[in-house]
């Protein structure tokens, strides 16, 4: 029967690779270890590079390319008018808006001001509209359309943010009941905002400084619990429109449907966000049907799915405090609302990517394959066309005129009073609240071009941070030198020797492995505070986690007991939010071997980043404002930034 | 029976018959009465045959329907039923008939909603023509030569930096980069600083680039120093760099080659543009335009 299985799990390996054309060196369900990258000592051939599919592709060498590789930051979660929500919003920014704002230019914001990044440009963007009713509710805005007519468009288009609440809230009701009319899914008015996504994408694409991906979101909810994902192509090449929640609120058959794609040359991949809004319907350890998964079913998720987003404007989705009693940081940015109401969640196991990559590794141990195998990015689900706008102090939240204000989004007290006394926040502004400015895509990418950048996504080679632009590289190997972290060919010698985030080491030959850990501050952000190892392991059929902590900062001695770094004493005024200058690290690094590591017991292994606490963007609003910080809310984060992890495959 | 029996028994029946009714025929012939009849009947047909040829046409061809029967399926998630389908069509034809009845009644007329969706097909009938036309090189240099702060890029530099951290001890990163910088101007080349999380060299890199991955100061002294000299200590947002400019090229305009297809979208712009603006001309000159308030006549 083992046998019999391990057959098929080679065949649909070899399926699923011959379905992608070979082109891209994701890691197979072989646990081969793929990723060890070719040896950087040979520049002529652009080895480290994917190789492309026949001909179709072919990304040559620009001026800025490196072997070892470049951090590149990047928003994959981009919302603009074209979106039924956002027009709702108000929001009139466009495909060629958001890729503006990315470059640093400034745009219009729905609230009448305008907005631009503080932090510089981005290095590559995916704009990702809802793929339901999409350009419809623009074209229902006109009044010589006939969409404008439909009763259900009746006050639709107010700027009273009450009204839009109320407005939004209707069209999502009669959605969820299958009512809205069907004009509003006209082919030809999908089919022509659809047009304008690729053309804004391919006019703003420039190799070698900015990359756009054509993309678009599912968003299925099945009962309100959040299915949604976005789909990111590699190339122009892409259906002629996208497969929504309309055409099936299943994921499985949205991958289907991807597999199908890809058989006609069109490459893509999903990436599921908010999961923390699925009250644990997103990494549920059985089909959305009910059905027990398989090797079939693991084969074709993982496929598809190669990536999560980790974070992002509605909350931290790495884990909950109930979830990891033991994980002093995990009361991150933490949202318990479904998606877009206010129903609670009562379910956090299956919503939380490190409960998720936990269950995987328990399955693969004991059904032999594992579905849950992604790397991280964060992302920032703006709706206000405006990618990476996650910068605490320049906040302006994510849902156009609707959280526009301090006022609106609950970081002031309501109706121009001085105290919070009696205040109680009803409506949207009780949620935004507890939304954050964070969520950024990292990728290591030889160069900034669409197949270098996407071929990083294939492979996993990517990194989340809660906004700045904090750089994180990890490697593993079992004969790494002990002086490698202090080497000036560090990189080079690790890619060499070891795989990097997103691969798999192979067994153990009794020694244990030792992991490169690198983290470097963003020059606009605060110092860091302490490099973390979150490990996750099967003992005994059940599913472990220890955080680590692996560097600290500030010359500060690590006690290798309790694993944690002691304080180093950094601070915040919350009046000025100022910082102590003199407190933590530009970098850190270091070469760490786990100390409980047992050939036996399969894990995975991923970095977490801390940074100086600083102050939060309610915080900011309220010394701008004048007035108290909203007691309901932290006034200090620790801003972060994760790996994707490494996967430990013990040989069964 | 016997069929060869009838057709013996038939021709008896016929002889006496037969010469009553051509009597009796031939006197309605002659009937004036009857000549008004048939006259009446010619008329009547014949202005029914007329008319039928002048009624207008309702036509559902099998094109249409199955974009109706589509958007159908769109909506109930399966197809219909033939009754169903029936329903469609009857629909389909209620809606024509009650549109061309409005149209005969002029009910189209001072109606800003339908007048702004012509008007709009319209424009659009005008662009689609436009589009047909791809310029030549010569017609795309043109406008390139003729707009050249359009495909200018910003300056770039190739470098090379060695990086004293600011987790040394304090004051430590700052004496160490100076240190360097003596012997990497006296020529040695075996100096190494701390490891670096991003490149050593960079190649073809822009102000703004380092700007944003190291801070405003190291972008300022990497567009002062000196070409091919080491310079030093700068600071960044991680600690002290030696630096040296290996190569640099001032901000310019990009070549012809490489932004054509940017010069061929603004030139097919401007022809949109242009053409748009003269059928608008064109069509201008066929009415008379009379504006009765004075201040928008102004």
């Amino acid at each position: 029967m083992k046998r019999l299985k391990q057959h098929r799990a080679i065949v649909w390996s070899g399926l699923s690779l011959a379905l992608v054309a070979g082109a891209l060196t994701f890691n197979s369900d072989s646990a081969l270890g793929e990723t060890v990258r070719p040896k950087a000592s040979s520049p002529a051939t652009p080895a480290a590079r994917p190789a492309t599919t026949a001909g179709a592709i072919s990304d040559p060498r620009l001026p800025g390319y490196n072997s070892d590789r470049n951090a590149y930051f990047g928003d994959l979660h981009v919302h603009t008018k074209l979106s039924y929500d956002a027009y709702i919003f108000n929001v009139r920014g466009s495909p060629d808006d958001a890729y503006r704002f990315a470059r640093g230019e400034t745009i219009g914001h729905a609230g009448g001001f305008d907005i631009r990044l503080a932090g510089g440009p981005l290095d590559f963007v995916a704009v990702t509209d809802h793929s339901e009713y999409l350009g419809a509710m623009e074209e229902a805005a006109r009044p010589e359309s006939p969409l404008s007519r439909l009763p259900i468009m009746a006050d639709m288009f107010s700027p009273d943010p009450k009204q839009i609440g109320a407005a939004f809230n209707r069209f999502v009701a009669a959605s969820r009941s299958n009512t809205v009319p069907v004009e509003m899914r006209d082919p030809k008015i999908a089919g022509r905002a659809w047009k304008e996504i690729q053309e804004a994408a391919a006019r703003n694409n420039q190799p070698g400084r900015f990359t756009t991906l054509v993309g678009y979101e599912y968003t299925s909810a099945p009962d309100g619990k959040n299915l949604h994902r976005n789909v990111i192509f590699r190339s122009a090449k892409v259906p002629g429109l996208p497969f929504s929640r309309l055409n099936s609120p299943d994921p499985e058959d949205l991958w289907r449907e991807m597999d199908k794609w890809r058989g006609q040359g069109i490459e893509s991949l999903a990436i599921p966000h908010n999961s923390n809004g699925s009250d644990g319907l997103m990494f549920q350890t059985t089909r959305l049907n009910g059905a027990p998964m398989d090797q079939v079913y693991a084969d074709l998720r993982r496929r598809n799915e190669p990536l999560a987003e980790i974070d992002q404007i509605k909350g931290s989705s790495d884990t909950h405090p109930s979830l990891s009693p033991n994980d002093e940081w995990a009361n991150f940015e933490i949202m318990e609302s479904y998606i877009g109401s206010a129903t609670r969640v009562t379910k956090f196991a299956g919503g939380y990517v490190r409960d998720a990559l936990k269950a995987g590794i328990v399955m693969q141990e004991q059904k032999g394959f594992n579905p849950f195998k992604f790397g991280l990015i964060g992302s920032s689900d703006t709706h206000n066309a405006a990618p990476g706008s996650v910068e605490e102090p320049n906040f302006f939240s994510k849902v156009g005129r609707s959280d526009s204000t301090p006022e609106l989004r609950g970081s002031v007290p309501p109706g121009g009073a001085r105290s919070w006394n009696g205040v109680i926040l009803e409506g949207g502004t009780s949620r935004y609240q507890y939304w954050g400015a964070a969520g950024l895509a990292g990728v290591w990418a030889e160069q900034n071009t669409r197949e270098a950048v996407y071929a990083a996504l294939r492979r996993k080679e990517t990194f989340a941070t809660s906004g700045p632009r904090i750089r994180v590289r990890f490697f593993a190997s079992y004969d790494y030198p002990a002086n490698l972290a202090s080497r000036n060919d560090v990189v080079a010698q690790a890619y060499a020797h070891g795989v990097t985030m997103g691969g798999d080491l192979l067994p153990s030959r009794g020694k244990a492995p030792s992991f490169l850990v690198w983290g470097l501050r963003d020059p606009r952000s605060g110092y860091l505070q302490r490099a973390q190892i979150i490990k996750g392991w099967v003992e005994n059929g059940v599913a472990k986690e220890r955080v680590f902590d692996v560097a600290c900062s500030d010359h500060l001695p690590l006690n290798t007991t309790t694993w944690r770094c002691p304080d180093n004493g950094a601070s915040v005024n919350t009046a000025t939010c100022e910082v102590a200058q003199t407190k933590g690290d530009v970098e850190l690094r270091t070469l760490w071997t786990d100390p409980t590591f047992d050939p036996k017991q399969r894990a995975f292994y991923y970095v977490r980043i801390l940074e100086n606490p600083s102050c939060r963007w309610s915080t900011w609003d309220a010394i701008r404002n004048g007035t108290p910080p909203n007691p309901a809310l932290p006034k200090t984060i620790a801003e972060r930034a994760w790996s994707t992890p490494i996967w430990y495959e013990p040989r069964h | 029976m016997n069929p060869d029996t009838e057709a013996r028994a038939k021709p008896r029946l016929d002889l006496a018959a037969g010469v009553r009714f051509r009597r009796i025929a031939g006197r309605i012939f002659r009937e004036p009465l009857t000549h008004f009849a048939l006259i009446g009947l010619v008329l009547f047909f014949g202005v029914g045959v007329v008319k039928a040829a002048r009624q207008p046409v309702i036509r559902i061809d099998s094109e249409e329907l199955s974009q109706l029967i589509i958007y159908w399926e769109l909506q109930m998630q399966r197809p219909p039923t033939q009754d169903e389908v029936k329903g469609i069509v009857r629909e389909r034809i209620d809606e024509e008939i009650l549109s061309r009845e409005a149209l005969r009644l002029g009910l189209d007329r001072n109606d800003m909603i339908i007048r702004r969706r012509l008007a709009q097909k319209m424009s659009f009938a005008t662009e689609d023509l436009a589009e047909a036309v791809e310029p030549t090189d010569a017609e795309l240099r043109t406008l390139y030569n003729a707009h050249p702060g359009d495909y200018a890029a910003p300056p770039r530099m190739t470098l090379r930096h060695i990086f004293f951290s600011d987790d040394r001890a304090a004051g430590d990163a700052r004496a160490a980069a100076t240190r360097a910088l003596v012997q990497l101007q006296q020529g040695r080349t075996d100096i190494a600083g701390d490891p670096f999380v991003m490149a050593s060299t960079f190649a073809d890199i822009s102000p703004e680039a380092l700007d944003k991955d190291f801070g405003p100061e190291f972008a300022t002294a990497a567009i002062a120093a000196r070409l091919g000299d080491w310079t030093g200590p700068v600071r960044s947002a991680y600690g002290w760099h030696d630096l040296r400019i290996e190569a640099r090229s001032p901000a310019q305009v990009a070549p012809f080659a490489d932004v054509r297809t940017k010069v061929r979208e603004a030139w097919l712009a401007q022809r949109r543009e242009a053409m748009n603006a003269a059928s608008l001309a064109k069509l201008r000159k066929r009415y008379r335009i009379e504006i009765t308030d004075a201040e928008a006549r102004g």
